[in-house]
């Protein structure tokens, strides 16, 4: 399994997207709602929260997983922005594979680099 | 047909030179005009052309209108900023010489210092969208934006080959300075300086300091250009134009020609004057003043290296002394230059080498049969042989 | 008090206050979320579970939310914000989940400073980073942590404001190589130009350019020391040194970091990101 690639997901990031995730994960900064606000504050447009980051990865992995497969860790690193109007490309690799339990190394990238990198440890893959 | 000697300047007019001239661009170009006509002994009945630079906010018709001109059969602008002056001439002159025109009126008006001032950074012109714009991007952005700071850049170039100084570039401004002292036109009346304080001076761009820079001004200049043979018959001795060139030199840009080989030059200028001498029949010798473009002291001492009064880096050794003063070898800028009278985009030059053609300058040189007049430097440029009928 | 001294105070509050979830684990902000997501995962609705992920979802602070008082990166913030360290950017979010919540589970959450690090060069600016960690319990049953790491910095002088280029299609290659952090100089067959322009230099109509990436080494041809007056987007005073590049073509860009240079003094290519449209090449000296 390992060195198994998971299909790539791709994602518009609407800004429909990125209002709705920001509100569904509670997340009401106006950077994330509010185009005018995020570019008084140095933005070029409103941009991705980090819990739809976290959420997005986990939708990633377990589209590919499965519905059984339990996700027991995510841990990812912020890189350049995701605004509005990107596109965020998901892509995986299993790296480690440790009896029911996988490791698989996750990058996201955006319209200007990569967004988040990180890994994600899932149980329940035997 | 020859350009040589077929027309003359016959007229020349001026507003006062200032700060803040209280009044629109459009009213000093007319005040301008106005004054020419008057010096050559016509009316505008008699205009059938206007020229001025592509620089200028006066539209040709604006100006007619304002001076009662009613027909026009000739209009025409040059480009280049600075570089125009001395081509509105070549452009009056041509459509003279060939019939388009009888009477040409070149002019240049502007509030400089009270309005746009050109020694800002400009993000009109950063910003432009076509290809000089395209061009300004590889060194607007990086923070090369005023006219002096790419001067600087050339000139230290200039300092470093030829092993010249700051104070070579001094020894410019202090004669322009002395020379606009004793001109009540000149903004600089009354005031000259010293190399010192060339030196003591605050640094704009280094190598360039304050002094290495010409003023800023309010006015208009305006030149009356008719055929030699109608001139002969008008109130003032006719400047005859003996020769008038443009010149653009190969890998040319708009003040930032850095990307030739010799970058401590300025062939544009060597162009011009090659036509020059070809034009005239004249060679540097003959030349009794030098009214020279000097936005900025260095471009003084390299066109008399591209003009072929001395050798490459060797302007330095060539105005030691007192070559430049009124009784010297080649009397520079009588009337003070752009650094000491006015900066009127190099149109008041023209208008001084017209009076020390006449014989009527007030800094007046003896014996004056040739004068030579130069257009802005750095850019596409230009120049005259203006010659005592 | 300096700001380690601060930073190990508030790190030796420890946990703040357990702060309960506004709501119970339940299925209408779970559908937001999955809808939201585009998880179609059906397992969540058939067993009535959320998913892990949304665990730091149920603790959120929410539409009018203000920090407690003993909130402890509230705490940090507001010492680093005083130290001139104004501006913030998450740098590391690691989650972990020991078990799926069930429906009406009702969650809380603490926090805690685990410490700070710096002040570290970083590229947006000097900074601070700031670790906390977050325990999500039900009752006294640990759910679920995360480690958060948020930078603290001093923003650097932004170029904003500089002027920005014209780019055509002869010159989009170049900025486009500046974005990418590649110095790009056009190439025509064996040629080398720039500036970059359309034709090549054999007037070959059916010739395409492409560009050869720069070593970005070259030195000083010449310089300016710009003092006045006011340019856009700059700090007075600064250098601009037109480049002669190792691969044979001028270049004009600032000098960073320096009073002045000299004729022939070796640079480096160095890339000052404006924003995310634009970045502009520039020199570094080299020792």
């Amino acid at each position: 399994m390992i060195g198994t690639a998971l299909p790539p997901l791709t994602v518009e990031i609407t800004p429909t997207f990125v209002i709705s995730a920001a509100i569904a994960t509670r997340d009401f900064q106006d950077v994330h709602h509010d185009r005018d606000a995020a570019i008084a504050r140095g933005s070029k447009d409103i941009f991705m929260n980090i819990l739809t980051d976290t959420g997005l990865v986990h939708r990633f992995v377990t589209d590919w997983a499965g519905p059984r497969a339990f996700v027991r860790s995510i841990k990812i690193k912020l890189g350049v922005p995701c605004y509005a109007y990107d596109t965020l490309v998901l892509s995986g690799e299993v790296v480690e594979h440790d009896g029911d339990e996988m490791t698989i190394r996750v990058s996201g990238k955006g319209n200007l680099g990569e967004h988040i990198a990180g890994t994600v440890t899932v149980g329940g893959m035997s | 047909m020859n350009l040589s000697g077929a027309t003359a300047i016959a007229g020349i007019g001026a507003t006062e030179f200032s700060k803040d001239s209280g009044r629109s661009e459009l009213r000093l170009a007319a005040e301008a005009v106005r004054a020419a006509l008057a010096d050559a002994g016509l009316s505008a009945s008699d205009v059938d052309g206007l020229v001025s630079f592509t620089m200028d906010a006066n539209a040709e018709i604006a100006v007619a209108r304002e001076l009662g001109i009613p027909e026009l059969t000739f209009f025409s602008r040059v480009h280049y900023g600075g570089g125009a002056a001395a081509a509105t001439i070549q452009q009056a002159a041509m459509a003279v010489a060939t019939g388009v025109a009888d009477v040409v009126v070149a002019y240049r008006a502007f509030n400089e210092r009270s309005g746009m001032r050109f020694g800002q950074v400009s993000s009109a012109a950063a910003g432009q969208v076509n290809s000089s714009g395209v061009d300004n991007s590889f060194h607007y952005p990086m923070g090369l934006g005023t006219p002096a700071s790419t001067v600087a850049m050339v000139a230290q170039r200039y300092l470093h080959e030829y092993g010249a100084t700051s104070e070579d570039f001094g020894r410019v401004a202090v004669i322009d300075r002395q020379h606009a002292a004793t001109n009540p036109a000149a903004w600089f009346y009354g005031k000259p300086i010293t190399l010192e304080e060339h030196q003591a001076s605050r640094w704009i761009t280094e190598p360039l300091h304050l002094l290495d820079c010409c003023q800023e001004t309010d006015g208009a200049v305006a030149l009356v250009v008719t055929s030699l043979e109608r001139a002969r018959d008008l109130p003032n001795p006719p400047a005859v134009v003996t020769a008038a060139a443009q010149g653009s030199g190969p890998d040319q840009y708009i003040m930032t020609s850095y990307y030739r080989d010799d970058l401590a030059a300025l062939p544009e200028m060597g162009v011009v004057g090659r036509q020059l001498w070809t034009q005239s029949g004249l060679r540097p010798a003959d030349v009794d003043v030098a009214v020279l473009y000097d936005h900025f002291t260095p471009y003084v001492l390299m066109q008399l290296e591209e003009l072929g009064f001395c050798g490459r880096g060797e302007a330095p050794g060539f105005i030691a002394g007192d070559t430049l003063t009124l009784e010297g070898a080649l009397p520079l800028n009588p009337h003070g230059g752009q650094l000491g009278e006015a900066y009127v985009h190099g149109m008041n030059g023209i208008a001084e080498a017209v009076r020390q053609v006449r014989g009527t300058a007030v800094n007046q040189v003896r014996d004056v049969s040739h004068v030579l007049v130069t257009a802005g430097t750095g850019v596409p440029t230009s120049a005259l042989l203006l010659t005592a009928p | 008090m300096t700001i380690e001294e601060d930073a190990a105070r508030i790190a030796a509050q420890g946990e703040s206050a357990p702060r309960l979830a506004r709501d119970p684990v339940n299925p209408a902000m779970i559908n937001n979320w999955l809808e939201a997501l585009g998880d179609e995962n059906p397992r969540y609705v058939a067993e009535g579970v959320a998913p892990p992920a949304m665990a730091q979802v149920w603790t959120m602070g929410g539409l009018n939310w203000q920090r407690t008082a003993d909130d402890p990166l509230g705490a940090i913030i507001t010492v680093l914000d005083e130290a001139g360290y104004t501006s913030i950017v998450a740098t590391n979010s690691e989650q972990n989940y020991r078990r799926l919540l069930h429906h009406s589970e009702h969650v809380a959450s603490t926090t805690k400073l685990e410490g700070i690090v710096g002040p570290k060069r970083t590229a947006l600016g000097e900074g601070y980073f700031v670790t906390t960690t977050t325990t999500w319990y039900v009752g006294d049953e640990v759910v679920a942590d995360m480690l958060f790491r948020v930078l603290k910095f001093k923003p650097k002088p932004t170029q904003s404001g500089v002027l920005r280029p014209v780019v055509s299609k002869d010159t989009e290659f170049f900025w486009e190589g500046m974005k990418a952090g590649e110095l790009r100089i056009q190439r025509w067959g064996d040629e080398l130009r720039h500036p970059p322009g359309p034709m090549p230099p054999d007037g070959d109509l059916d010739a395409k350019p492409d560009w050869v990436v720069a070593s970005g080494r070259g030195t000083v041809y010449s310089y300016v020391v710009h003092h006045r007056p006011a340019v856009p987007g700059k700090k007075l005073p600064f250098v601009i040194a037109l480049v002669e590049l190792a691969e044979g073509v001028r270049m004009l860009g600032e000098v960073l970091d320096v009073a002045s240079v000299h004729i022939g003094q070796p640079v480096e290519v160095a890339f000052v990101k404006v924003d995310d449209e634009l970045t502009l090449p520039a020199w570094r000296v080299i020792a």
